[in-house]
């Protein structure tokens, strides 16, 4: 299996500077990151905008600007110069990924519960109302734009508040920049009541699909021979369900968690944007505005190595679930 | 000279009324003696004293920014930016302060006088309070006036990136004496707008413990100041979150601090701003208006009041002389007289800002004492269709009001671009489409993602976009208009203009400086070369728990008297 993941990582290396190249270039094309220093009024000086530009080495050739990235990069672990002068682009990705990891995190775990419930209950209690209704409810949640989403709760979680009179939910970041209440419980209550409104969006447009997906496992498997063997025999509903049913059923789930988990990490932007969670998705939108190269690179190099990472745990996790497959 | 005075400030006062609109009901109460204004209601009379009140110590007010902190240094050019501007404004004390009418007045909590004492060479003396002290007990003094001259002349520091040296680079030499109370500033040429100098001073004894000039510059840059010379400091930052504010123990101007906390909350999506003032979670946000917001914001009185203004920031409609049809006049003045000015605001701003106008000066606004209108005598803007007819007629164009075609009979067909993703844009460029039709002119809207290389090589015919516009007109003039600047986008070339702006730029006189740039705009205007729109509105809303908290559309930003801002002594 070793040998599997060293070679599926040096497989990945050729991919990860293509795409680098790709993107460099077409972010050195999209725009000049000094546009908004040469159009002030009244001007910036000339000498400021030769700083500037030699500071981002915009003065070299542009393959010479990508070698220079990548030598930087290998040899020092250097993303190189952002646009701002002050940012360190590689500790911004670090402390921006721990953000976003626990908001992705956090509403995974929540979505796959739920998914897994429900798609059992749904399969095993197939065309019941209460099918029908979590049916109705997946696909509803899967129509529902993310943005419209989140504003719609964000006005239902202000009514709330107004109408008990507290702030129990907050609608801008992952906490507040002070507490009248300084205890570990004051804590507990500010993280939770930044969590909960971008944790449901997140994790509902999840739990839709995954609960669809653990649905038609979960009818597979039971319609399967084994299940009805197993039937047979005697045993307990509950134990064919739970044993030897469910285990088989969460094979799919787990492949394609796996995978939404990367995907999700990427998708992060429209949470992040109407929550002001400042993560991965908020600094993609900034490098793009800031036509910030070297920020744009770093963070690609970031969500390609995850994208890499999970799929990888997802062909490992397919291994260890199910034993028919084996790596060599 | 006390009548012309009076006029002035009653002409401010008018232009300003008709560009301000408030909500909630108006009231006044007297406080000492002097009937104040309680509301946003009397912004419209009374930019500079509206929503005033007597305050009670103590509370919290929360201010939405817009954007993330890159920096802390406000003269350097990449941290130099508006947003900024309200954070470090109780930090960094300034020479002269402008007023929510655009006027300028003295700093008297941290200058006894500003005196400009020879006009040959210019020599202004600064007179700083004998108590203006930093926080740590160091006198503020001429180092400093000397560290913000040597840092922004860009000729002393190469590796310092100011962004500007206008004003800095001319000056000849910083003097102290008087144990460095007074500053003594003498020009090699003359500066007209001097009073623009000395803002965001640093403080020059710290600046001396990181390094030579351009690393203390760059210092103050990276580092989150501990240090201040205003009423406020700063106790906690927490990246891209929000920046704390506390009352400065050493603060020596005479209104001391009410409130216990000011903090500056980070909100960098301007539509999630409504939601958060409405939550509480901020008490005054300052964001681009649109009709949706302010209709939000309507819902929230009397809790939230709002004061919709006029800023220093105006559209316009470029033309590009390089092209080959537009370099004829009468094409250009046809063009101007068709487009109807008043019916592109009717169907943009004019949608939540009633009573809005066209901007009728290049340089100058409504409520500064140099507007005057260069425009209307051009007939640019009126929407005159027969007049733009005729003109073209005369000329000798053919398929004048159904294909519009030069005098040899080549059709003409003409590009509007504007930014994309901004729909205030789209519509006035789809508008100046339509009305070009009357004058049977093919326009083509195109969109452009990247303005400044548009500009800046020139492709385009006729552009919209806006300039950032400065209480201090002179500072500018000769970067957008000169016929030599990088900045004259659209390569007007006029001798005359170029005459009269460099002796504008050459005046002491505030007053025959004003006179000979709106000499140079007039010319501009009768050559059919920019035309302004109007200004864009700025939208401010607070809660009315909170007094002192105005509209300021310039460089000194609402917080320009934060010291006021408190709980109105009414509150509960």
């Amino acid at each position: 299996m070793l040998a599997y993941v060293i070679r599926r990582i040096f497989v990945s290396i050729p991919i990860l500077i293509g795409s680098t190249i790709l993107v460099f270039i077409m972010v050195k094309f999209s725009g000049d990151p000094l546009e908004p220093l040469k159009m002030r009024n009244p001007p910036a000086p000339r000498q400021t905008i030769l700083n500037e530009e030699h500071r981002l080495g915009l003065d070299q050739p542009i393959h010479v600007q990508y070698l220079n990235w990548l030598k930087n990069l290998v040899l020092h672990g250097d993303f190189g110069p952002s646009v701002h002068s002050n940012t360190n682009i590689g500790h911004e990705l670090g402390g921006r990924l721990v953000v976003s990891l626990r908001l992705v995190l956090i509403s995974v775990l929540i979505a796959l519960i739920f998914a897994v419930i429900t798609g059992v209950v749904s399969a095993v209690k197939q065309y019941s109302a209460t099918d029908y209704t979590f049916t109705f409810t997946g696909f509803l949640f899967l129509a529902m734009p993310t943005f419209w989403f989140a504003i719609l709760l964000k006005s239902a979680a202000i009514s709330y508040n107004q109408a008990i009179g507290t702030q129990t939910f907050f609608t801008i970041g992952d906490k507040s920049p002070f507490l009248t209440d300084d205890s570990a419980w004051g804590h507990v209550k500010d993280i939770a009541g930044h969590m909960i409104l971008p944790t449901i969006v997140l994790g509902l447009v999840s739990y839709a699909a995954w609960s669809r997906f653990q649905r038609a496992s979960m009818l597979e498997v039971l319609n399967s021979d084994y299940v009805r063997l197993a039937r047979a025999k005697g045993l307990r509903p509950r134990r064919v369900l739970v044993r030897h049913a469910l285990r088989t059923a969460l094979i799919p789930l787990t492949t394609v968690t796996a995978l939404d988990i990367a995907a999700l990490l990427g998708s992060t932007i429209i949470t992040e944007r109407v929550f002001q969670w400042h993560g991965l998705g908020e600094f993609f939108l900034d490098s793009v505005g800031d036509h910030d190269a070297n920020a744009m690179l770093g963070w690609l190099l970031i969500s390609a190595l995850i994208v890499i990472l999970f799929n990888l745990v997802a062909d490992l996790l397919y291994g260890v679930l199910d034993p028919r497959i084996r790596y060599e | 000279m006390r009548t012309a005075k009076r006029l002035a400030g009653a002409v401010a006062a008018a232009g300003v009324s008709l560009a301000v609109v408030a909500a909630c009901g108006g009231g006044g109460s007297s406080d000492s003696g002097k009937t104040v204004s309680t509301s946003f209601a009397d912004c419209a009379t009374k930019p500079n004293d509206c929503n005033g009140g007597a305050t009670k110590q103590g509370g919290t007010l929360t201010y939405a920014v817009e954007k993330k902190i890159t920096g802390w240094n406000l003269n350097d050019a990449e941290t130099n930016t508006a947003d900024y501007v309200p954070v470090m404004t109780g930090i960094t004390p300034q020479a002269f302060v402008v007023e929510p009418d655009f006027s300028v007045r003295l700093n008297d909590d941290l200058l006894d006088s500003a005196e400009q004492t020879s006009t040959s060479p210019q020599t202004i003396v600064y007179k700083i309070k004998k108590e203006a002290v930093w926080d740590d007990g160091t006198p503020i003094s001429a180092d400093d006036f000397t560290y913000a001259f040597q840092t922004r002349n860009s000729k002393d520091c190469k590796d310092c990136s100011p962004a500007s040296a206008s004003g800095y680079n001319i000056i000849k030499s910083v003097t102290g004496s008087d144990n460095g109370k007074t500053v003594t500033v003498v020009f090699d040429s003359p500066f007209p707008d001097w009073k623009a100098l000395f803002d965001n001073l640093q403080p020059a004894h710290i600046a001396k413990q990181h390094g030579d000039l351009a690393t203390s510059f760059k210092w103050f840059n990276e580092t989150v100041p501990t240090f201040s010379g205003g009423p406020y400091k700063i106790s906690d930052y927490q990246k891209d979150v929000s920046v704390t504010e506390v009352p400065n123990p050493k603060w020596y101007g005479k209104t001391k601090p009410k409130l216990d906390k000011l903090v500056f909350r980070i909100i960098t999506d301007q539509s999630q701003e409504v939601p958060a003032l409405q939550n509480n979670e901020v008490q005054v946000i300052y964001p681009q208006p649109d009709q949706d917001m302010v209709n939000q914001v309507k819902a929230l009185a009397p809790n939230v009041q709002y004061s919709l203004g006029t800023g220093l920031t105006w559209e316009h409609f470029d033309l590009n002389l390089k092209n080959k049809f537009l370099a004829d006049k009468p094409l250009r003045q046809a063009i101007f007289t068709a487009l109807n000015r008043q019916e592109v605001i009717a169907k943009t701003i004019g949608q939540f800002v009633p009573g809005a106008k066209p901007l009728n000066n290049h340089n100058f606004k409504p409520s500064q004492d140099g507007y005057k209108d260069v425009v209307t005598s051009t007939g640019a803007g009126s929407g005159d269709v027969e007049k733009a007819k005729k003109v073209l007629t005369d000329a000798g164009y053919k398929g004048v009001g159904t294909a519009l075609a030069t005098p040899a009979g080549e059709p003409i067909s003409l590009r509007v671009t504007y930014t994309a993703s901004n729909p205030l844009r789209k519509a006035t460029a789809e508008l100046f489409q339509k009305q070009m039709q009357a004058i049977g002119l093919k326009i083509d809207v195109t969109p452009t993602q990247t303005l400044g290389p548009t500009l800046t090589k020139g492709d385009y015919d006729v552009i919209l976009f806006a300039w950032i516009g400065q209480p201090f007109a002179l500072q500018g003039a000769e970067q957008l208009w000169g016929s030599a600047s990088d900045s004259n986008y659209g390569k007007w070339v006029n001798p005359k203009s170029d005459d009269l702006l460099k002796q504008a730029t050459a005046q002491v006189d505030p007053k025959k400086a004003t006179d000979l740039l709106n000499q140079a705009n007039q010319v501009m205007a009768d050559d059919y070369y920019v035309l302004p729109l109007f200004q864009k509105p700025t939208f401010l809303a607070a809660y009315s728990q909170f007094a002192n908290i105005r509209d300021n559309a310039t460089t000194s930003s609402p917080g320009y008297n934060n010291q006021e801002w408190g709980l109105r002594a009414s509150a509960k």
